[in-house]
């Protein structure tokens, strides 16, 4: 049975009405405003690696470790200052899709509940949102490292 | 708020600007930059042979038309040849490096190559040929910075 078919008369009746009001959301909007906010984040993290490989001894392969770093260090300090938030109002998934939406997870969960104490708090809830990403990541890192060691094993690659 | 935004905007311009160090701007510092053709270096018995063939080992590298910059260095161990993709070609950055190096090795089969596309290697390849200008810098010490920029280029993470 379809969805439809189960409501009522009123219930349709009520569907109808809140889609004429329904405001449309700005999709397109949205998407070039995500596409220069992340990019802009994106020029902010090459110039950073740009700067380890000129002042220290990074080449362009390992230089990619102290930019993320940074980067997550850096949405950190601007989610305390409260400048992230502003810049997540306008850029959406520009600014959460980064590394620095990472930073972003963690700190504005610790902030949310330093109330409850540090521990319980702080401390129990930092990785509420950003603990799935670091799961994950793991995860299948260690899935893809198996599947590479397992081909070079069979002489595939 | 347009207050802090600005002064936030001018404190990380004075942040990033910084020093700008004794003036001297020297072709490695702008390596990254710009196309800066270094000659050869060799770093070696300073015979007509071995000046003929870093020069061969060179203009055989230029002529490959992905790449825009060529740095060679050579030592009486290893060839080091650094060079820089043109940016559209840099998606095929692994198969060039291996028709490069498969090419080298059939020309010069007594000579052992070390191939490097990273910028960071072409930036120390540019430094230490600057540095070989100057009469107090030794062969000795010279060596000694190439087999760290080997190093460097042999460093994973």
């Amino acid at each position: 049975m379809s969805k439809k078919a189960n409501k009522t008369p009123e219930q349709q009746q009520y569907e109808q009405l809140e889609q004429k009001h329904e405001l449309k959301r700005p999709v397109l909007k949205n998407c070039i405003r995500a596409f220069w906010v992340g990019g802009l984040i994106c020029v902010v993290g090459q110039a950073i690696t740009y700067f380890y490989i000129y002042f220290f001894n990074f080449t362009e392969q390992t230089a990619g470790n102290p930019t993320v770093a940074t980067m997550i260090f850096i949405s950190m300090l601007l989610t305390g200052f409260g400048v992230y938030d502003r810049l997540g109002q306008f850029g959406g998934a520009g600014s959460a899709v980064p590394v620095t939406g990472f930073g972003n997870a963690v700190i504005s969960a610790a902030i949310e509940h330093r109330t409850e104490g540090f521990v319980l708090g702080v401390g129990g809830n930092m990785f509420k949102l950003a603990g799935s990403v670091i799961l994950f990541g793991v995860f299948s890192a260690f899935v893809v490292a198996l599947i590479k060691t397992l081909l070079i094993i069979w002489g595939v690659i | 708020m347009k207050k802090r935004l600005l002064s936030f905007i001018a404190f990380s311009l004075i942040l990033l600007s910084g020093c700008s160090g004794d003036g001297k701007v020297t072709d490695s510092d702008l390596a990254l930059l710009k196309t800066t053709h270094p000659p050869a270096v060799l770093i070696d018995k300073n015979t007509k042979g071995n000046l003929d063939l870093v020069e061969n080992i060179e203009h055989d590298v230029e002529k490959m038309k992905e790449l825009y910059d060529v740095a060679v260095v050579k030592s009486n161990g290893d060839t080091l040849v650094a060079y820089k993709v043109k940016h559209l070609q840099r998606f095929h950055m692994k198969k060039i490096e291996k028709k490069m190096t498969k090419m080298l090795e059939e020309k010069y089969p007594d000579e052992n190559f070390i191939v490097s596309s990273d910028y960071k290697i072409f930036i120390e390849a540019v430094e230490l040929q600057e540095k070989m200008k100057d009469p107090d810098f030794t062969d000795k010490k010279a060596k000694k910075k190439l087999d760290k920029i080997i190093k460097l280029k042999k460093e994973m993470t």
